[in-house]
């Protein structure tokens, strides 16, 4: 019961402080998913029409080496160019969003029943109208999970922003760690998780009521 | 056939598990687990107790690194995971103790004591003397900055903060006793924005002017090598953190020999010389146990 008493105290004290942490930590991950989301999903939808395997698995392999660079370091690298706080942040959490994104919406669209795709050749429709009227529509849900997946990643990914003076939840997380206060550290894990538990169910609405599955 | 290779397997996970339940060293002695934080003092310490632990007595000393920060040593102490650490007195004002227990204080003396009694009686530990140097927050700006515009001490800054950018640590804007707002109070001025991050991106972000001002902490060598001036706290708000060994009472109460080793670290290495080995290690790249080795030689503590 103490427990529960001190641990209200502590929202009581800190209230303003979580607030402006949150709101830190979504505007950071949300500028991530729309921009990995504009970005990456048409790069996908070229790359499934792309003759070139070529290029094709320099693309991939690009996106890759983004994946294995430790965090430390390539925010190291982002100072002399983005400065610090949100930029390099978003740009750092970016590169990493990359990869399961383009990975995802690649295969989705890959895996279209190809005879539908030969049988809509044969009424003559052109490759822009197959993409919107045929291949898009059947590749959604495919597309759609693979956002959910990164957008989870993203939310937790997050807290490394606070390496680089961005804030968010992870300079609670980090705050409580040097500050000895396990509210702290508690209270920035359970709302990360909350903010993605909370993305992924909406997300889960918007793809019943949009897909043709 | 399958029943005796579940066997197998088991028998050789049973092993596994006892074996790593009671190493000895060597030559018969125990080994002992020491944990280091981030900040590179304390592994050179962690390199020097080793070292001189193997040298003088039959126990051998195994080293954890890279833990997040003190609370967490503390609590791996208190898990007995860990029998000697290097904790920093000014911590006994971090959150550990009710404000009834403690009383806040800037004055060294008072800081040590204090931390000597709490921690001890409350983690079962002896916290040695102080080693000698001294690793505490404090403000830096710019060489150049601190000559145009006259900065000597953190009063001065007043003026100009209003404009400046300052770097810290994620967790001194949220300390109650010595952060960011008690700072303002004391100070009476505040900077244009304070960002917390990780320290050495911090030291990186003043490199490269994207800062202008950093919570240095006294030893950290990229004072010196990105020129950067420590201000004067002459309002005395920076607590002490005198570093010091630590080590588990029922360790030493058994192996007196160990507590010999131990104390000998007292009064063994002062703020500058641990500033140039950290230089050596931080701003060379060498390893932390050459430096250590190079130093305790120089003492004449090792052959």
């Amino acid at each position: 019961m103490e427990l529960v008493i001190d641990y209200i105290e502590f929202w009581q004290d800190k209230a303003d402080s979580i607030v402006t942490y949150t709101w830190e930590h979504l505007l950071i991950s949300f500028t991530i998913i729309f921009l990995s989301i504009v970005f990456t999903i048409p790069l996908a939808i070229w790359m499934t029409k792309m003759k070139n395997e070529k290029m094709k698995s320099l693309i991939f392999n690009i996106a890759n080496i983004f994946q294995t660079i430790p965090t430390i370091a390539l925010l190291a690298i982002m100072i002399p160019f983005f400065g610090i706080g949100f930029v390099p942040a978003v740009v750092a959490l970016f590169l990493y969003a990359l990869l399961p994104l383009l990975r995802n919406t690649y295969a989705g669209i890959e895996s279209i029943d190809q005879s539908m795709v030969e049988a809509a050749k044969g009424m003559g429709f052109s490759t822009f109208g197959r993409l919107i009227k045929i291949e898009l529509p059947s590749a959604i849900p495919y597309i759609m999970s693979g956002i959910r997946v990164t957008t989870v990643y993203i939310i937790s990914w997050t807290t490394l922003a606070a390496l680089i003076g961005a804030g968010g939840l992870g300079d609670l997380i980090l705050a409580g760690i040097g500050y000895n206060d396990k509210h702290m550290i508690f209270t920035g894990t359970i709302l990360a998780i909350v903010i993605a538990l909370l993305i992924d169910l909406a997300f889960g609405k918007f793809e019943k009521r949009y897909s043709n599955v | 056939m399958k029943k005796m290779v579940v066997g197998i397997v088991f028998a050789c996970l049973v092993l596994l598990l006892a074996a790593c339940g009671n190493q000895t060293s060597e030559e018969g002695g125990e080994i002992f687990n020491y944990g280091a934080q981030k900040n590179t003092d304390a592994k050179i310490m962690g390199q020097i107790v080793t070292m001189m632990m193997e040298d003088q007595t039959i126990h051998e000393v195994e080293m954890t690194e890279d833990l997040p920060a003190s609370p967490q040593v503390m609590s791996a102490i208190d898990q007995e995971e860990l029998d000697f650490a290097t904790l920093y007195s000014g911590e006994v004002y971090n959150n550990h103790f009710d404000e009834e227990q403690v009383e806040y204080s800037t004055d060294g003396e008072k800081t040590i004591e204090q931390a000597q009694e709490l921690f001890g009686e409350t983690y079962d530990i002896k916290w040695y003397d102080s080693i000698g140097f001294r690793n505490q927050y404090s403000i830096a700006i710019s060489n150049n900055l601190a000559k145009e515009k006259n900065i000597e001490m953190m009063s001065d800054l007043e003026p100009y903060a209003g404009n400046l950018i300052l770097g810290t640590d994620n967790s001194w804007i949220e300390r109650a006793n010595d952060g960011y707002d008690a700072y303002q109070e004391t100070y009476g001025y505040s900077f244009s924005e304070a960002n917390g991050m990780d320290v050495a991106l911090m030291y990186e972000g003043i490199n490269s002017g994207e800062l202008d001002a950093v919570t240095a902490y006294t030893v950290d060598p990229q004072i010196l090598e990105y020129d950067l001036q420590l201000l004067e706290d002459d309002m005395q708000f920076f607590p002490p953190y005198d570093a010091s060994i630590v080590a588990r009472n029922d360790v030493i109460d058994a192996y007196p020999e160990v507590s010999e080793v131990l104390d000998s670290t007292v009064g063994m290495v002062s703020t500058e010389e641990m500033m140039e080995l950290m230089h050596e290690v931080d701003i060379k790249d060498r390893g932390t146990k050459e430096v250590a080795k190079e130093f305790l030689q120089e003492k004449g503590l090792l052959e």
